[in-house]
């Protein structure tokens, strides 16, 4: 399947009466005396695909690694389904439904895929559902279901990144969160990871993405917030951006 | 046969006990890659605690305490999960903290572990040993193999249990869903918290298994050899880490495999080398160091451990903690950094104050103990050159400051003296050429044994010049023709200058005074020099400065030559002043407290090493005015073991870490204020 126009959802997209699955409000982190996000708002609704666009820089993963509680906040506040969880350890989020696919996917290398996709599962307590899940999501990656007693680290870059997405999905998190799934992949795989990113959509999961590639990414998504500077310089629905002027802002010109 | 069989059988059970104790090591090196060298202690603990169970009374501080009188199972479950506690709240106190602090501060602070563990064990049982009692599977028959091989029940107690042990710990990691854990943390941390694990709680679980491992050990070691010592756990401890890293640190059948092949070894080797009981120490070590020379990763282990690094000893500073301790640690820095910027008439202000102390104090006892900090403080600049400034972790320094220390003393004492009846008078010359000399003798040394260890870094740099400064102890206390053995060497003439004694502790003082004028203006010549540039390049970065063009072999042979030149020359200094020698005064504490003095005073300053030492010596004589202390002296061990561990916790980039670059460096602060 291949998406031509941009996959908008006329309820969803209309005046946002939905209440934000995910709320971050002024969410600002330093590393040392930097500021490498100042200030940063974002609501993510449910059931949409939400991106984050910007250059190298910007502070995209910054945002996103703070969002799962792998970075102190120097100020901001998170709320994901109603709660407040600014002070939660990772791991416990975790079990609140959000799942990070973290940037250059970080699979367990020296394990087997099926043990990676166990992993996955740890916050879970349903340890009989584990076997159904794996099946379900060898359908939606019929190449792991191939490779499942084979060492993660064996398996190519395409492979080791639907490994992680796979994992990720393994905690049925309400949110799962993707940094720059498509990095350093042929431009089939590219195809065939964005294409995985709306199924997971349908699936009834929630998406925020992060990706370099921003013309795709705006093509898929509900609504783009894009990245300057650690700052927020833009956001519409993603049928109303225009690709160009997302270009004028990764070359540093003000559009 | 009867023999062979029976050293075989002896082999076996110590090989158990290595490779149990090696497992503690693994399991927990492979997922925090850390050395816990308290793990020697922990195998103590879990010795004494099993002992005092199965006992109807023990001495505890001195009172007698009436103890429960269990039956081994018992004591010995009771022993593991108390020993598996202490383990957990050990990382949650000196290791936790220090998960992203520069990789020198948790290996100091393992150290300081050991070292208050060791004292506090010395304190409460005292310093006697304690008799494992009799008990009734000790009393049955022994099993013979073969009519020639007695193994005791108990001995096939020991390697049944390792077995079982060490398949059911290998069972665990493999299938269990916190074995499952463990192993993902110990690949990538931070993925393992994004999937959900508890990263922190599967530490502690490693580190509670690796403790309940050790004490095991050292229960069943105890009951071997009939006893429990707050000490016992040392030789054992740094035995163990050999089998893990002879495995290949990080695997589990590579820690038994060690094990097996250390005790078979040293069991073998004991009996068919000539002399060989009292070897058998060096034979361990050498294996080690041969095997690191050759295959660093070990025999199991994967290669990719080898560089066990996260970037340099020191750099990436990161501190945590309360906010008016860090308060002090700054001032304490701005400081030392304001001392080294001021540079020479800092240097030389100081240099009167010392002239001035020694004139006036009027005591010999306070000179004689002002001529031990100026020993220590330039035997702790020596170490610091290696340490502090090229940034490589040396254990085995004090065996460049032995060589010193016995060059000088078996000249005088043994060939002149003894062998051709010379009075040390008529020869008080060489006393000056041997300084000279015994600085090249050691430095000659140091490149020797710097050169295998080119290839290595970090822990396995520390692991392996710990190995060589076993190795020159051992020397020292068995060639006895060379050098007397272990009843050390007497009646080193005192310095002497044209005849004039110099024998007087004011004398000694000015004498230590103007070596350490001499040894201070070398190292910081040498630092400020482009050796000295090369040697912090490779600190802060070892891959960097080789990418830079830095030949970074040649500058960490010069480092080890000038580290062991510092040695060797303070060494025969050493001797005259001390006028008696034994292997026992260059042992690997000795090497441990110098570290602790150079972290303590400031890592890669000049001044640093003597401010160490001014305040270790200082609060060593103060100490004793507390009744506390002149109850339990190890106590004082403790202390420094503590204020280490509070110091690498709140500071772990060390005091001095502005000073540290500004040294080298002063164009880079400059800029920073602009």
């Amino acid at each position: 399947m291949t998406q031509t126009g941009p996959i908008v959802h006329p309820t969803l997209h209309a005046e946002r009466p939905v209440e934000p699955l995910l709320k971050v409000s002024g969410l600002s982190v330093a590393y040392g005396r930097i500021r490498a996000v100042d200030g940063v708002d974002l609501a993510v609704e449910p059931g949409r695909i939400v991106s984050l666009v910007g250059s190298n820089g910007a502070g995209k993963t910054t945002t996103l690694m703070a969002l799962s509680g792998l970075l102190p906040l120097a100020a901001g506040k998170v709320e994901f389904a109603g709660e407040d969880i600014t002070g939660l350890a990772p791991e416990l989020r975790v079990g609140r439904g959000i799942a990070h696919v973290p940037e250059r996917r970080r699979v367990f290398a020296g394990m087997s895929v099926r043990e990676n996709l166990v992993l996955g599962a740890y916050s879970r307590g349903d340890a009989i559902e584990i076997a159904g899940d794996i099946e379900r999501l060898t359908a939606l990656f019929p190449i792991l279901g191939k490779r499942m007693h084979q060492a993660a680290g064996t398996l190519s870059g395409g492979e080791q990144q639907m490994l992680a997405i796979a994992r990720g999905l393994m905690s049925r998190p309400q949110l799962l969160i993707m940094d720059e799934p498509t990095m350093g992949l042929a431009p089939q795989m590219i195809d065939l990871i964005l294409d995985t990113v709306l199924e997971i959509r349908k699936l009834g999961t929630t998406v925020l993405l992060v990706e370099q590639n921003a013309v795709e990414a705006i093509r898929l998504s509900d609504h783009v917030y894009i990245m300057r500077l650690g700052r927020i310089v833009h956001e519409d629905g993603g049928a109303n951006i225009d690709p160009e002027r997302v270009k004028a802002f990764y070359m540093g010109v003000d559009a | 046969m009867d023999y062979f069989g029976q050293l075989l059988a002896n082999g076996l059970v110590l090989g158990a006990i290595y490779a149990l104790t090696a497992v503690a090591f693994t399991l927990v090196y492979g997922v925090v890659r850390l050395v816990n060298f308290a793990f020697g202690e922990l195998f103590m603990l879990g010795a004494f605690l099993t002992t005092s169970l199965m006992l109807p009374e023990v001495r505890l501080l001195g009172t007698v305490v009436p103890m429960p009188g269990f039956p081994l199972p018992i004591a010995a479950l009771g022993a593991i999960v108390v020993t598996g506690i202490i383990g957990v709240v050990v990382d949650r106190i000196a290791y936790r903290p220090l998960r992203n602090a520069p990789r020198l501060a948790p290996l100091i602070t393992s150290i300081a572990v050991s070292v208050v563990l060791q004292s506090l064990a010395q304190t409460i049982w005292g310093a006697e040993e304690l008799r494992f009692p009799q008990f009734y599977l000790a009393t049955l028959e022994p099993v013979v193999l073969f009519d020639s091989i007695y193994l005791s029940v108990m001995d096939l107690v020991v390697m049944a249990t390792a077995i079982v042990a060490m398949l059911g710990l290998s069972l665990f990691i493999a299938r269990s869903s916190l074995g499952r854990a463990m192993r993902a943390s110990a690949e990538d941390q931070t993925a393992a918290m994004l999937v959900g694990i508890p990263v922190n709680r599967v530490v502690a679980a490693a580190f509670a298994i690796g403790s309940g491992f050790a004490a095991l050990a050292g229960l069943l070691y105890a009951q071997t050899y009939g006893f429990a010592h707050s000490s016992m756990g040392f030789l054992p401890g740094l035995k163990a880490l050999t089998a893990a890293v002879l495995g290949g640190i990080g695997s589990v059948p590579g820690a038994a495999l060690g094990g097996l092949i250390l005790g078979l070894v040293e069991a073998l080797g004991a009996g068919y080398l000539p002399n060989g009981t009292a070897w058998k120490d060096a034979i361990s070590f050498v294996l080690l160091v041969g095997l690191l020379y050759l295959r660093p990763q070990g025999l199991l282990g994967r290669p990719e451990l080898n560089s066990a690094g996260r970037g340099s000893l020191l750099g990436g500073a990161s501190s945590a903690g309360v906010g008016w301790l860090q308060a002090v640690f700054a001032r304490f820095d701005a400081l030392l950094t304001r001392g080294a910027a001021a540079g020479t008439p800092a240097a030389f202000g100081l240099l009167a104050v010392a002239v001035v102390v020694g004139l006036m104090v009027p005591s010999d006892y306070w000179l004689r103990i002002l001529t031990m900090v100026v020993i220590y403080g330039m035997l702790a600049s020596g170490l610091n050159v290696i340490v502090g400034f090229a940034g490589l972790l040396d254990l085995g320094f004090v065996a460049f400051w032995a060589v010193g220390s016995y060059l000088t003393s078996i000249l005088f004492v043994l060939v002149l003296k003894d062998g051709y009846g010379i009075a040390p008078q008529e020869v008080w010359w060489l006393l000056y050429l041997n300084l000279p000399l015994a600085g090249l003798l050691a430095a000659g040394f140091a490149v020797l044994l710097g050169t295998p260890t080119l290839k290595l870094r970090g822990d396995y740099l520390a692991i392996m010049t710990l190995g060589f400064g076993e190795i020159v102890r051992v020397v020292a206390i068995n060639w006895m023709d060379l050098t007397n053995g272990p009843m050390g060497i007497r009646g080193i003439p005192a310095p002497n200058l044209f005849g004039i004694s110099l024998g007087s502790p004011r004398a000694q003082f000015f004498f230590a005074l103007a070596l350490a004028v001499v040894v201070v203006f070398a190292v910081a010549r040498l630092v400020r020099s482009y050796v000295g540039r090369a040697w912090v390049a490779i600190r802060e970065d070892e891959e960097a400065a080789e990418a830079m063009g830095v030949p970074t072999a040649r500058y960490k042979l010069y480092a080890y030559a000038a580290s062991g030149f510092v040695g060797g020359f303070v060494g025969v200094f050493y001797a005259h002043s001390q006028q008696y020698i034994s292997p026992l005064n260059f042992s690997l504490f000795e090497n441990i407290l110098l570290l602790m003095l150079v972290v303590l005073g400031g890592l890669g300053t000049f001044i640093g090493p003597f401010v160490g030492a001014l305040i270790w010596i200082a609060f060593l004589q103060l100490a004793l005015d507390l009744p506390f202390v002149q109850a339990y002296p190890e106590t004082r061990f403790a202390l420094l073991g503590v204020v280490l561990i509070v110091l690498m916790v709140f500071r772990p980039q060390g005091l001095a870490a502005s000073a540290r670059v500004g040294l080298t460096m002063p164009g880079a602060r400059a800029k920073e204020a602009a």
